[in-house]
Formats: structure tokens, C-alpha cells, sequence
């Protein structure tokens, strides 16, 4: 049996980027999706809800959360493989060094802004995954968005988010082989448009913040942030 | 001569190194009656002979055709690659992008798979290892048909030869961050991938060249195109992605295995 | 000094191939025995060993650069040649070979220069295999244009980067052959010595320019691909490392130097804007295909050109030249610039400058046009001289730029020393007294390409070799020559700089043997450079040591060199008291002020041997027989 084409994804530096530039795509849509889902919180605890009845109800859904946590594995693995290499191989002992005009913000803090998001999952997963859903998912996800840290913090990991995706989207399509002088000014802006879409997390959290669904003081569950 | 009566002064702050490994440190030089008609390696030979005449060790810099296209020539002036100009080699900088008094930084590649061989020199051979792993057509001496027997799309011709432009400079390693050689292994392989001369071998080239490349310890692309920004032949960063097309095309739909390396016949 | 050439016998159209079939052959086993040191990694030195690789032999590349493909040959811009016949417009193998011989003043071998118009297709043939991007039409075939010099476009280019792309081709070539482990490439290594061993070339010694160390390395036969002289005057348009000091040691060593003084001036170079000017930048001829030349009419016009009215301009090659206007051969184009600026009305600050005038040609086709074709070059000719060309005509000055004089070889390309073959711009064979533009790139590969590979393998598989190791006396001997010569340079600590050394004899060499010489001038720079030799050896001063990488010591040596090749130069000047190709005496002009040939006289290749230091050289010649070309005034009226 030839491996010899797996091994050169691991252990290849293209091979790793196809790797990260895959499980990044992927990441990206499946934060799309989530975006789609979050949306639904304007439409009312009901609606919200039942969405998250019939995703509970899928007899897959524990298969499909280990696929999204292998893919998330997979990018970190990737991302850190590669930023070890590339520490390595920086450029060092410079008097004075300027960046040539190609960098960006966004490429610039992709490990910051990898590490942020990293945490903020972290976060997320403790606040939102591994808690008592016994009060209703809309009730605890719209109580932690009356919270005024917990709202900064969400703010800011969607805006570590819109950074990394920034650069990520449309690095993924260069890594992947797309670049073409009549798509990809257009791969450029989807990039930025998905990257941008991410504001919407945030949008939807300082919305309860600022109370605007006008919800009575007395309906508001307050959550223990852990 | 008119040289003395627009001369102005400038000091050059340059890296002093003996030879690879050793410590290095930068150095100040005045250097006077500096013209601004002066390419800035001109000013350089000014400071060398100065040097020269005191019996001091000149400084060592790479340069040879002076007009752009050997590669030879390659400095970090003031933490540009290349100097200032856009797209441009060192050796076609001149002096009259500099004012009477101007502090001056001169420092070689710094990049790891290019040590310093002495002063601002530096080894660039591992590019020439990346070369003989496939950066070519395999056909001898003798077997070709006509050359008119196969015609070339024109666009594919003038996107063959954009990227043939590189003159292998080293500029793109240095500009990158991860001191990645990806703009100049794809432009090599774009050359030859988007001719049909060159189509036979695209799968082993790229495999063999990827596996060169890996093996001289450059860095890994993070897609941020400081390579493209600064390439004096303005090789563009498609290369890459051609590369990348290549090898996951090779990979995965190819029978190609890269050539064993330094194989003896 | 035997200067049989080995023409073979039949006719011209069957001599190539009638020698092929008589050269002996060697077994491809027994090719693996046999090692072959190129020397240079050029366009000829380069696809040689590429052939001779694949052919199985055992080879050895030596450049002075970090890179082989960073040889001069990198820099030709314009194009190639090639008899192909594309664009139907008459070419034919036979036009080329006239062409070149007339191009040439008819002072280069009739044999060679047609075995060259033959080989010119098949080297267009492998570079497009090799990957060449060569400028295409629309339907997918290979572009053409003209060049200076001809009526027909049988010019293949690559846009300005011709010389990149053949040299890219070769060196790719190569590198496959160092992958298939046939060849190997000792890049940052410079040749100082040849080295005989009973009579035959036998190894080279080079001095590693990293280290310093003399290295010895044998062979069985030497190929010198070092290319041209021209930086003897110092300011030319070859790189600062372009240099003569293998092919005068190969002199030195026994091998004939034919028709030293045989330079090429090119006519379309940037002038120079002070002392300090470390070397010339050419911009391509092809410039003449749209650029008009002109000098204002009256002397000592300092108005901008702007200012001076069409009646008060002087297209002069137009009016001296109607049949070829601005495209006239080069040396041709370069003198007509030299006499209007002796005559005081040469433009810009120094007035050593003529007008390259594209305003005609960007109202006939739009600037666009002319941007797309030569952009590069306009955009060159700014970083430079910070003007614009497409508002203000440009300036242009001829300058050195290429040698046809060079070793003598025989119809293998063999020196006189047995199994040192010299390639490329190195020998003298094929251009004669002058190059036609695109002729250089094509005789560097047919060289190293077609012909060498074949004649070297015949030199090999007749010739008995006794064995030869680095480690014979011979080479401890050569190294220790070497070695004292560096010592010597070392210990003067003089107050001069090779560098100001250099610019001393370029000087003289522009002023009294440039673009016209005459017996007074050349008598007097025959003074000049044994001075400036004397004062080399008594006041030169190298800082550092010689065990180190020292770029000082290597261009000291080089400055030695180019002083003693001078006065063989100078000599080989004043000994042709002709007028031909680039090679222009005064006293042998037309009423008109045109070169006029002395074929009664001249017609040979002016061959000198070294008889040893401080001795007069010997001269010989070999005459030039014409039987295919009838010779004529070169006119192109």
C-alpha cells in the first residue's frame, strides 16, 4: 500500500497548508452556519428554541461534534506545526527592518488572533457547552448577553475573528490553488465579506445588551458565569 | 570635477562579519563627495577604496552585471530588501534617493538557509539545490523537433515568461517573514507547467522540488505576499498557488514519485 | 605555432557533417573515464556541459559566481538568430552565413561561419524544448524580428531578456545533469592557471574564493567558456567580474591569441555621468527600430531638444546611411556618433552624447506602443538617469561591449594546445572583425551545444592520455607560479587601488585605441600601458590576506592581467594597418571617412604567441580564404 501521498500532506510544507487552508474553510462555513443559527435568537425563544430541539434530536449530533473538534484539532495541529517552522526560519539580528508593503493586519496577528479565539472557545464551551441546560438555551444565551463582561468578551473574540478570517478566507484559496486575476478579486471580497459577517456574532449579543428586544426586567434569568 | 561641487556626505552604517559563524557587528563609515548620479553600490566601491587606500579591509558586496539581471547584487538598505525602490535590485538605486547627512543602515540577507558567507555576502547555493532537483525540461541535446511543431498559446507564453523573469536573487526569501523560498520554486515550476514542453514531468517536478525545497529547511508561506512586494521582476504570487495546484493535483491524482535526490544515474 | 585550421574537405553545405562522421567516437562506457573541466558557466560553458553530461562524460563547471546562471551572457537583451525562415521573407542558411561573413568585414572563417547558420535552427529547436518562453504569435508560433544589421527578421527573443532565458535554458540543462550526477558545478571559483602535462592540457588550477586556496584539478581536456575582454577599457557593458585572465594564462601557457584588438563598440548605451561610473549599461539596439539618432546641426547647441526645430536637426545616420538608416551595424552606428561628437555637436551636460528620438514613432503608433515593446528599457533609462524618454528624447553613447578577437582555434574549436578547447565569446572564429546584433548568443550555444560535445569527444577518443593526477609535480609547480604572483601582489602595499589602476588603462585605451585609432595614438598608449603596468607592480596595494575571501586581491589580479594583455592588444592594433569592422584606423578611410579594408594585405587572422616575459610576442597569421563569399565594400548606403 502507498502512503507515500498521505505522508506528504503531514509532512510536507504544502502539504500542511492544504491541511490548514481544508479545516480553515471548513471552520469558516461552520461559523457561518452558527451565525445563521445565533440569528434566530431574534426571532424569539421559541423559534430558537425548537432549532436546538431538532439539533439535539439528530442521534448524529455527538459523531458530528467529534468531526468538527477533529477538524479543529487538525487546523491547531497544522497552524502550530507551521508557526514552529516558521519561528524557526524568521528572519533575525535585523538593525532595521521594514515590512515591504504585502502584510496586512489581519496576516500579520493571525497567531495572536488564533491564540484569542483559541481561549475565547475555551470560554465559550465552558459558559455555553459543559453547563446545565435545564433553564432553556434561549433563556441562558440571552441572560449571558445581558452581561456586560461577558458581552466585552464575546465582542472580542468576534473581533479576533473577523482579523484571522480576514487574512484566513482568501489565504485558504491561494494555499488551495485558486488565484486567478478574474476570481480573485472576487475570492478577496467573499473573504472579507464572510470575515465581516462575524461583526453579526457581536451585533446580536450587544442587542440584548442594550435590552433592544425589550424583554421585562423580572424575565431575565441570571446566569453564574463560571 | 562637477562630482565635488552636488557632493554631499552620507554615513553607512554596514554589517561586518569575517565568516560564517563568526560574530558580526555593524560599523559607521563617513563617506564625502558622494553624487547623486551615484548608483548606491557606486557609493559603496567610493567607501571601498577610501578603505583600501587606509589599508583597512574594504567591505565585501555581491554585484557583477549592475543592471539588474545577474542576481548577484542583494542588500537590506535602511530595512528595505533591495533598497527603497519598487521592484527594483539594489545595484539600480541611486544616490539621489538620499540627502547631505542621511544615516544609512547596510545589512546583508539574513535569512537562515543563506548564512553569511562574509560581511553582506551571503550563500545562496541551497537555491541551486532546489534547481537541480527538477527546475528543468528533460530532454537532451540533439532530440528536439521543430519548434514550431507545437504552438504555444501566446498567453500562456507571456505568463511562462513572467515568471521566468526571475533572476533568483534571493529577495523573496529574505522579504518573507518565514523565510520561505515558495515564490521562487513556483515560479520555476510555473514556467514550465504552463508550456507543453514542460508537461510531461509537471507531477515529478513539483514533487522533487517541494521535496528540495522542505529539505533546505526554508519556511512555510503564510500567504502574505511581502515576496511579491518586493521581487525585482514582480513574479507574482499566482506562482505560488500554481505550485500548490500542482502539488495537490500530483498528489493526489498523479503517479509521480519525486526523483530520488542526488540520485548517480 | 601551427595554425592549420582542419577545415575539412567537400563542400561547405557537407563539412560539418562529413567531419561528425569522420571524428572519432568514444564508447559510452568508457566516456565515464574521460573528465572534462569547463571552465565558465555561460551560455557556451554552460549548455557544454549540459551536452557533454549527457552524453555520459564526467564533467567539471567552474564560475566565479555564486551561481552559474549568473555568467554575463544573462545580460543580452536583444535576441537570437537563426536561419528558420518563419516569417518567409528570404532567410536561408545560406543568407546567414553571408550575412555574418559580410557583417564580419570578411575576417572570419568562411567553414565556421557556416556551420554556424546550419547549427542556428537546431539551437532554436532545443531552447523551445528546453522551456524557453520565446515571444510567440497568436496562433501559438514563434515570433520574429530584425536586428541591427539586417534586411529580414530572423530574430527570436524573449522579450529584452533574451540572454537571460538561453542562459536559464542551458543552465537548467546543466542542472539536470548535476542531479544525474554527471556534472558537477564548483561555483565561487576562479581559474589562475593552466596546467601541461607533456605538451597537452591536462587540468587547471583555481583558486577558491571563498577560502583562497589553490586547488588543482586534471583532466583530460580544458573547455575555456570565459568570455570577452572588453572590460580591458575599463567602463564597458560587461559586469565588473568579466575578465581576461584565464584565456591570457591559457596564452601564456602556449595557446595563440588571434586578432586581439577586434572590439565590438555598441552604439545605444547610456552615457556616463562622472568619475565615479563603475560600469556602462546597454539598452537593446532593437530601440533602433523605432528611436530616430540625431544631433542638432549647429555646434555647441546647448537648447533642450524640445527647442530645436525639425529643420535645425541632423538625422545623420538617415542621411549618410538611406538604405539602413538608424539600423546600420553597430560599429557602423557608433563611429557616425563618435564623428558628430568630435565634431562639437555631441548633446547633455558633457556633450559626449547623440539623441535617441522617439517622438516620430510615438505619434505614428501611440505611446502605448512603444511602451508595451520597450517599457523595460524606458523604464531602466530613468532609474538611471533620472529623465524621462517618452518626453525628452533619450541620451546615448556607444561603449565597449563585446570582443571578437579571442584564442585561436582550429575547426574544432582546439587552441593550439592540444585539449584546450575555448567557447563562446573566448575564441575569435565566427564574427570576424565585427558581430552582427543576436549573433553572440547564437554562437555561444552552437558552441557549447552542438560543436564542442562532438569535437571533443573526437579529440578524446584519438588521443592516448598518460595518467594525470592534481597531485603531479605539474600542478604543484603551476601553483607554486601562482602562489609567487600573489605574493608578490601582497607585499607591494603601494598607495594606488587595483581599481584606480584600472581606470588609468581604460582610459588610455578609450582615448588612443577606442572607437578610432591611428599609429600616433597607438604608439603613444604603447608607452602609456607599460607605465601604468610598472607602476601597477611598484605602487598597487591589496589590504588582507590571500586565505580569505578577498575581493581586492581578485580584481588586483585581474588588473594585472588586463595590463600585459593590453599592450598585445595595443600591438595587434598598430600591426593591422587596415580599416575593418570594429577595428577603425584613421589612416585607412575612404574620401567619404569610411573604414576601407586592405584585403591584400589583411586578410588573415592576425595570430600572436607568447615567447615569454618581456619578450616580443610572435606574430603569425592565418590567411583567409573566400571562395563562397565574393568580397566587397561593406556598404550599407
Amino acid at each position: 500500500m502507498n502512503i507515500a501521498f498521505i505522508k506528504r500532506i503531514i509532512f510536507t510544507s504544502i502539504g500542511r497548508k492544504t491541511v490548514m487552508a481544508l479545516t480553515g474553510l471548513m471552520l469558516g462555513a461552520f461559523m457561518l452556519f452558527h451565525l445563521a443559527e445565533n440569528l434566530l435568537l431574534f426571532k424569539g425563544e421559541v423559534a430558537y428554541n425548537n432549532w436546538v430541539d431538532l439539533l439535539l434530536s439528530n442521534p448524529a449530533l455527538p459523531l458530528i461534534e467529534l468531526g468538527l473538534l477533529a477538524v479543529f484539532l487538525a487546523h491547531i495541529a497544522a497552524g502550530v506545526w507551521v508557526r514552529i517552522e516558521d519561528w524557526l526560519n524568521a528572519p533575525r539580528g535585523y538593525e532595521s527592518r521594514k515590512w515591504q508593503g504585502g502584510r496586512t493586519i489581519g496576516s500579520a496577528t493571525m497567531l495572536y488572533t488564533a491564540v484569542l479565539i483559541l481561549a475565547y472557545l475555551i470560554y465559550h464551551m465552558l459558559t455555553f457547552r459543559f453547563v446545565d441546560h435545564s433553564i432553556g438555551f434561549y433563556q441562558m444565551v440571552t441572560s449571558a448577553f445581558r452581561d456586560r463582561t461577558f458581552v466585552a468578551i464575546y465582542v472580542g473574540g468576534a473581533a479576533a475573528l473577523v482579523l484571522h478570517l480576514s487574512h484566513g478566507m482568501q489565504s485558504a484559496f491561494q494555499t488551495l490553488g485558486v488565484n486567478d486575476p478574474k476570481y480573485t478579486p472576487f475570492i478577496k471580497l467573499g473573504s472579507w465579506l464572510v470575515a465581516l459577517a462575524m461583526i453579526g456574532f457581536a451585533l446580536i449579543s450587544v442587542y440584548f445588551l442594550l435590552n433592544m428586544d425589550a424583554c421585562p426586567a423580572d424575565a431575565i434569568y441570571q446566569v453564574t458565569i463560571q | 570635477m562637477s562630482d565635488k561641487k552636488n557632493g554631499f556626505s552620507v554615513t553607512v552604517r554596514v554589517w561586518r562579519q569575517d565568516g560564517t559563524g563568526e560574530p558580526g557587528r555593524m560599523k559607521a563609515y563617513k563617506v564625502s563627495d558622494v553624487s547623486p548620479d551615484m548608483s548606491f553600490l557606486e557609493m559603496l566601491d567610493l567607501l571601498n577604496e577610501d578603505l583600501i587606500k587606509k589599508g583597512e579591509k574594504p567591505v565585501t558586496v555581491e554585484s557583477d552585471c549592475r543592471e539588474g539581471i545577474c542576481g548577484c547584487c542583494g542588500l537590506v538598505v535602511n530595512g528595505d530588501v533591495h533598497g527603497p525602490d519598487e521592484h527594483s535590485t539594489v545595484c539600480q538605486l541611486h544616490m539621489r534617493r538620499f540627502r547631505d547627512g542621511d544615516v544609512i543602515t547596510v545589512e546583508p540577507w539574513r535569512v537562515k538557509s543563506f548564512p553569511v558567507l562574509k560581511d553582506l555576502v551571503v550563500d545562496r547555493s541551497a537555491l541551486e539545490r532546489i534547481m537541480a532537483a527538477g527546475g528543468y525540461i528533460s530532454v537532451n541535446t540533439g532530440a528536439a523537433p521543430d519548434a514550431n511543431a507545437a504552438p504555444v498559446n501566446k498567453d500562456d507564453a507571456e505568463e511562462a515568461m513572467d515568471a521566468a523573469a526571475c533572476i533568483g536573487c534571493g529577495a523573496c526569501v529574505t522579504a518573507c517573514p518565514n523565510g520561505a523560498a515558495m515564490l521562487f520554486t513556483g515560479a520555476k515550476i510555473s514556467q514550465f507547467a504552463l508550456l507543453p514542453q514542460g508537461s510531461p514531468e509537471r507531477q515529478r517536478r513539483v514533487l522533487s522540488m517541494l521535496e528540495a525545497m522542505d529539505r533546505e529547511g526554508f519556511g512555510n508561506c503564510s500567504n502574505e505576499y511581502e515576496c511579491e512586494a518586493v521581487c525585482p521582476k514582480d513574479v507574482k504570487v499566482a506562482n505560488i498557488a500554481r505550485m500548490n495546484r500542482e502539488f495537490l493535483l500530483a498528489n493526489f491524482f498523479g503517479k509521480a514519485e519525486p526523483q530520488s535526490a542526488g540520485s548517480r544515474d | 605555432m601551427n595554425l592549420d585550421a582542419k577545415i575539412p574537405a567537400g563542400p561547405i553545405e557537407k563539412k560539418w557533417d562529413n567531419h561528425k562522421f569522420n571524428l572519432k567516437l568514444v564508447n559510452p562506457n568508457n566516456r565515464r573515464k574521460y573528465e572534462i573541466l569547463v571552465v565558465g558557466s555561460g551560455l557556451a560553458g554552460a549548455s557544454a556541459a549540459a551536452s557533454l553530461g549527457e552524453l555520459g562524460y564526467n564533467v567539471k563547471v567552474f564560475t566565479l559566481h555564486d551561481s552559474p546562471r549568473r555568467a554575463h551572457s544573462i545580460a543580452a537583451q536583444g535576441g537570437i538568430n537563426a536561419a528558420k525562415n518563419y516569417p518567409n521573407d528570404g532567410d536561408s542558411v545560406w543568407r546567414l552565413f553571408h550575412d555574418t561573413v559580410k557583417g564580419g568585414d570578411y575576417r572570419a572563417r568562411e567553414a565556421n561561419v557556416y556551420r554556424l547558420a546550419q547549427i542556428s535552427n537546431q539551437i532554436i529547436d532545443h531552447c523551445v524544448a528546453l522551456g524557453v518562453p520565446f515571444a510567440r504569435e497568436y496562433g501559438g508560433l514563434l515570433s520574429n524580428r530584425s536586428f541591427g544589421g539586417a534586411q529580414l527578421s530572423r530574430t527570436f527573443y524573449a522579450r529584452g531578456q533574451t540572454g537571460q532565458q538561453l542562459l536559464l535554458g542551458a543552465y537548467s540543462a546543466m542542472m539536470r545533469q548535476v542531479a544525474a550526477g554527471t556534472v558537477s558545478v564548483m561555483n565561487r571559483r576562479e581559474m589562475v592557471d593552466l596546467v601541461l602535462k607533456n605538451g597537452k592540457a591536462r587540468g587547471i588550477i583555481a583558486r577558491n574564493l571563498i577560502t583562497g586556496e589553490l586547488e588543482s584539478y586534471a583532466g583530460h581536456a580544458v573547455l575555456l567558456c570565459t568570455g570577452g575582454y572588453a572590460n580591458v577599457f575599463y567602463l564597458s557593458t560587461n559586469a565588473a567580474t568579466c575578465n581576461v585572465s584565464a584565456a591570457w594564462a591559457a596564452y601564456k601557457r602556449g595557446a595563440g591569441f588571434a586578432n586581439p584588438c577586434f572590439t565590438q563598440i555598441h552604439p545605444t548605451c547610456i552615457p556616463r555621468s562622472g568619475e565615479h561610473q563603475s560600469k556602462l549599461t546597454l539598452m537593446s539596439e532593437s530601440l533602433r527600430n523605432d528611436g530616430r539618432i540625431w544631433v542638432p546641426k549647429a555646434k555647441g547647441d546647448k537648447r533642450p531638444a524640445g527647442q530645436i526645430p525639425e529643420a535645425e536637426r541632423d538625422y545623420f545616420l538617415e542621411r549618410r546611411y538611406p538604405a539602413f538608416g538608424n539600423l546600420v551595424p553597430r560599429d557602423i552606428a557608433s563611429r557616425a556618433a563618435k564623428a558628430m561628437i568630435d565634431e562639437g555637436r555631441g548633446v547633455g551636460p558633457t556633450g559626449l552624447s547623440v539623441y535617441l528620438d522617439f517622438r516620430d514613432s510615438i505619434k505614428r503608433k501611440g505611446a502605448d506602443k512603444i511602451k508595451a515593446e520597450y517599457g523595460n528599457l524606458f523604464d531602466m533609462y530613468y532609474q538611471i538617469t533620472d529623465e524621462n524618454g517618452y518626453a525628452t528624447p533619450m541620451r546615448i553613447y556607444p561603449a565597449p561591449h563585446y570582443t571578437m578577437g579571442g584564442l585561436w582555434v582550429d575547426y574544432d574549436l582546439m587552441t593550439t594546445i592540444p585539449g584546450l578547447f575555448a567557447l563562446g565569446e573566448a575564441n575569435f572564429s565566427d564574427h570576424g572583425a565585427n558581430r552582427l546584433g543576436a549573433s553572440a548568443l547564437m554562437q555561444g550555444l552552437a558552441d557549447g551545444f552542438f560543436i564542442a560535445p562532438a569535437t571533443v569527444g573526437g579529440y578524446l577518443g584519438s588521443t592516448k592520455f598518460e595518467p594525470a593526477s592534481g597531485s603531479d609535480p605539474e600542478f604543484a609547480e603551476t601553483a607554486g607560479q601562482v602562489q609567487a604572483r600573489i605574493n608578490r601582489i601582497l607585499s607591494i602595499k603601494g598607495k594606488k587601488t587595483p581599481t584606480e589602476l584600472h581606470r588609468q588603462l581604460g582610459n588610455v585605451m578609450w582615448n588612443d585605441c577606442g572607437m578610432a585609432r591611428n599609429e600616433s595614438t597607438l604608439k603613444k598608449a604603447l608607452k602609456k600601458v607599460p607605465e601604468i603596468r610598472e607602476e601597477f607592480w611598484s605602487e598597487v596595494t591589496v589590504p588582507g590576506s590571500d586565505k580569505d575571501f578577498n575581493q581586492t586581491l581578485e580584481k588586483a589580479m585581474k588588473v594585472a592581467d588586463f595590463l600585459e594583455f593590453a599592450e598585445l592588444f595595443l600591438k595587434d592594433a598598430l600591426e593591422r594597418k587596415e580599416s575593418c569592422g570594429g577595428h577603425f584606423r584613421e589612416e585607412s578611410c575612404t574620401a567619404e571617412g569610411e573604414a576601407k579594408r586592405d584585403d591584400a594585405n589583411f586578410s588573415h587572422a592576425a595570430v600572436w604567441a607568447y615567447s615569454g616575459e618581456g619578450k616580443e610576442p610572435a606574430l603569425h597569421k592565418e590567411p583567409l580564404a573566400f571562395e563562397h563569399i565574393k568580397m566587397a565594400e561593406r556598404s550599407y548606403k
